[in-house]
């Protein structure tokens, strides 16, 4: 279950919080090494705590967002965030999220058309944009002023 | 014997507290009140619910409407606002010439104390509850709050808890505003010494700040209740958004800081008024220190966690794409808001403590750092090769990732020991944090005041000022926070009324600052207070043609609903008994249409 749950891409996902995680098991181990200030069983012990507890919330913290976040993507349809509840909101064709983690995917455009976008990153956006928002520019406001005027 | 009468007064006040309570219990069965389904004020899904508001005044003293409340917490951050930055703008002329000249030195110190209190708690906490209550609920797909009249009652906290803290400027006899700076550092704010600060005045700012913490925390529990059970039933963990995201760790901050403010504030209550010595004895200043600060730092991310996910939100709709590793954000929101109750000592760097502790939180402080770039890289590749879109609202995000750039790098050096013990107390902190308080929460917060404009009030603003606002605004918080920058790295102390004629330069090019965002803000009040009651009516749901682009997001399809049942715009009378409660207005709404 966990495996399946905490799959390449949801681990990917989770690195951001990993990065923290090993500064603070850096942090550890430095101190444990060198200890300039030498050691002392209540200064220390605080010292170490300080880090400690961080690290182990912060870890289960992450588990069980991951957890979540990851479990109901399986358990149920993806849509693109504050869409779910849209009229008529199409789900996302894949199952996890943006692909901008993913360089090799091709989901970058705002909704997933299908039409076989194989570039990277950058070159899916030009596409999908171009499209999309050469008229939207700042029109709303525009005509608001216009009009307001 | 003195104490002794005022101790039975007191225990005659808690006596008569408690039988208030329990006739309010007995008086009325408020379980009567609680919804019928779904958690809803009024089952709003149902269409009745318009019926249910008075109109004029009394609906906004009555109102449990969680949009109604979120533009009643928007008037009150607002307010607050103009009364913090005018204060400051007072601060700011008397710190042109070196000397005392405009206005007392225990005045500019009461006026500082008062704009840190007024801009953390009166604007800060509440226009991001402005913001929250009026969106989470629709980005949802919840009816309304958990709990719409707990939600009503954290709101009307708020006015008496300002009127508490601003007491001391108010001409009453004998108080005087409280002079401790927002950090209310002991033994100074216990009364102790040769000082004013046994007046009244500080205790009932106290009480302001107790009240405006109990506030936060109804709040918070409300939305916390909120996003876990009323979520819609497609909004999963998976679907939910990313300012949703931020208000529930936001939430869950202030759950576990404002609790123990509340309570140092109540230890340092008894130790003026009673006789205890919480803060007064032996320690007593590094207690208080490490109490404030474990409140205190958490309260920084109280405060920005939410802008970020506004920033976050406004960003990718005017990139024409996607925010760039949405769950990344979402993940490294998660672990701020851990990691920030870890490194409140190093606001403490200076006071002499164990260096191994001073090292443990050094670490963390600069593992917390992680996080917050890995937003802000998030939000700069949004933005690379997208379709840009430099409306105002954009340019408020833009503004804030720039300013939350010099302000988190400069916060990185001194979370590093020798250098704040260097910088430790002189204006280069107060640069760094204005950085992100002003140029970053600020900015987050014009920046959806501008987006969702059209959402709230059903009227456009005016682009040519909200540009100028922004420009005024931008220009003028670099001018001054990096001449503090500046001011600081030259030595110039902190909290100072009066200073050495070698930074008059600096101060005073401060001052042009502070004077020009005096000016875009008073742009912006023209704009927003005009363009609500005149502006251009809003015909289309989709002001910012975000469904060209795939983008349109549950709140403007609410909006849409709301414009194609032709029900109020938000503004006149005639339709103000058409505003409905939140969630869906369905068929029977059409009967109104055309009244």
């Amino acid at each position: 279950m966990a495996n399946k749950i905490f799959d390449r891409d949801t681990l990917l996902d989770l690195t951001v919080n990993v990065v923290p995680l090993f500064i603070i098991a850096f942090f550890v181990v430095a101190f444990a090494v060198l200890s300039p200030f030498g050691i002392d069983p209540l200064a220390s012990s605080i010292q170490f705590g300080l880090l400690a507890v961080p690290f182990v919330l912060l870890a289960i913290l992450t588990y069980f967002a991951g957890r979540a976040v990851a479990g109901s993507e399986q358990s149920g349809e993806v849509y693109l965030p504050g869409q779910a509840g849209v009229r008529g909101a199409k789900p996302l064709e894949e199952d996890h999220g943006p692909a901008a983690i993913d360089p090799e995917s091709t989901d970058d455009a705002p909704e997933v058309e299908g039409d076989g976008e194989d570039d990277a990153d950058g070159d899916a956006e030009d596409d999908a944009d171009g499209d999309a928002e050469d008229d939207a520019d700042g029109d709303a406001e525009d005509d608001a002023d216009t009009k307001d005027a | 014997m003195e104490v002794n009468g005022q101790l039975a007064l007191t225990v005659l006040m808690g006596l008569f507290l408690v039988a208030v309570a329990a006739w309010l219990a007995r008086v009325e069965n408020w379980r009567s009140y609680t919804p019928v389904a779904g958690g809803g004020a009024f089952g709003q899904k149902d269409s009745y619910g318009s019926e249910e508001k008075p109109s004029g005044v009394i609906r906004w003293l009555t109102t449990v409407d969680h949009k109604d409340i979120g533009i009643l917490y928007g008037a009150y951050g607002l307010i607050a606002f103009a009364v913090g930055g005018l204060m400051v703008v007072v601060m700011r002329i008397e710190l042109i010439d070196p000397g005392m000249s405009l206005i007392s030195n225990t005045f500019y110190n009461s006026l500082l104390t008062s704009h840190g209190i007024t801009m953390l708690f009166l604007f800060g906490t509440p226009i991001i509850a402005a913001f929250s209550n009026y969106l989470v609920p629709l980005l949802i797909g919840a009816d309304d709050m958990a709990f719409p009249r707990i939600n009503a009652i954290a709101f009307w906290l708020l006015p008496p808890a300002a009127l508490l803290i601003w007491a001391g400027f108010f001409p009453l006899p004998d108080v005087i505003p409280a002079q401790t700076a927002w950090t209310m550092y002991t033994p100074l704010s216990t009364g102790a010494g040769a000082g004013n600060q046994a007046n009244a005045g500080v205790d009932l700012m106290l009480l302001g700040l107790h009240l405006s913490g109990v506030s936060a925390t109804m709040g918070a529990i409300n939305f916390i209740a909120t996003i876990f059970t009323e979520r819609g039933d497609d909004v999963s963990w998976a679907n939910l958004d990313i300012f949703s995201w931020t208000i529930l760790t936001q939430s869950g901050l202030i759950l576990f800081a404002f609790p123990l403010l509340g309570s140092a504030i109540v230890m340092l209550l008894f130790d003026r008024n009673f006789g205890t010595a919480f803060f007064s004895g032996e320690g007593g200043a590094i207690l208080w220190q490490h109490l404030f600060w474990f409140f205190g730092h958490p309260e920084v991310y109280i405060l920005v966690l939410p802008p970020m996910g506004i920033v976050s939100y406004v960003i990718p709709r005017f990139s024409g794409r996607r925010l760039f590793g949405f769950k990344f954000v979402v993940y490294s929101t998660l672990a701020i808001g851990v990691l920030s109750f870890g490194v409140w000592a190093h606001h403490m760097f200076a006071t002499g403590m164990d260096p191994r502790l001073r090292a443990s939180f050094m670490a963390v402080s600069l593992a917390i750092a992680i996080p917050s770039a890995v937003k802000t890289f998030n939000w700069i590749t949004t933005m690379w090769n997208g379709r840009v879109r430099l409306t105002t609202p954009m340019l408020f995000s833009v503004g804030f990732v720039s300013n939350f750039i010099i302000g988190g790098v400069t916060g990185v050096f001194l979370a590093s020991i020798p250098v704040d013990l260097v910088l430790h107390d002189t204006y280069y902190v107060v640069g760094h944090f204005h950085y992100v308080v002003m140029g970053a929460i600020a900015f987050a917060g014009f920046s959806g005041l501008y987006y969702w404009f059209p959402l709230y009030t059903g009227r456009m603003y005016q682009k040519t000022l909200g540009k100028a606002h922004f420009w005024l605004s931008m220009i003028g918080t670099n001018i001054t926070f990096f001449a503090m920058i500046l001011l600081g790295y030259g030595g110039m102390p902190r909290r100072y009324a009066t200073f050495l004629p070698q930074f008059a330069t600096l101060h005073q090019l401060a001052t042009v600052g502070a004077l020009l965002l005096l000016v875009g803000q008073i742009i912006f009040v023209w704009n927003f207070v005009q363009s609500w009651l005149e502006g251009p009516e809003i015909e289309d749901g989709d002001p910012w043609n975000l469904r060209q682009s795939g983008l349109y997001t549950a709140e403007w399809d609410w909006f849409d609903q709301k414009q194609q049942t032709a029900i109020a715009d938000g503004g006149d009378p005639d339709d103000e008994t058409a505003l409905t409660d939140g969630g869906h207005v369905d068929e029977p709404a059409d009967d109104r249409s055309d009244a």
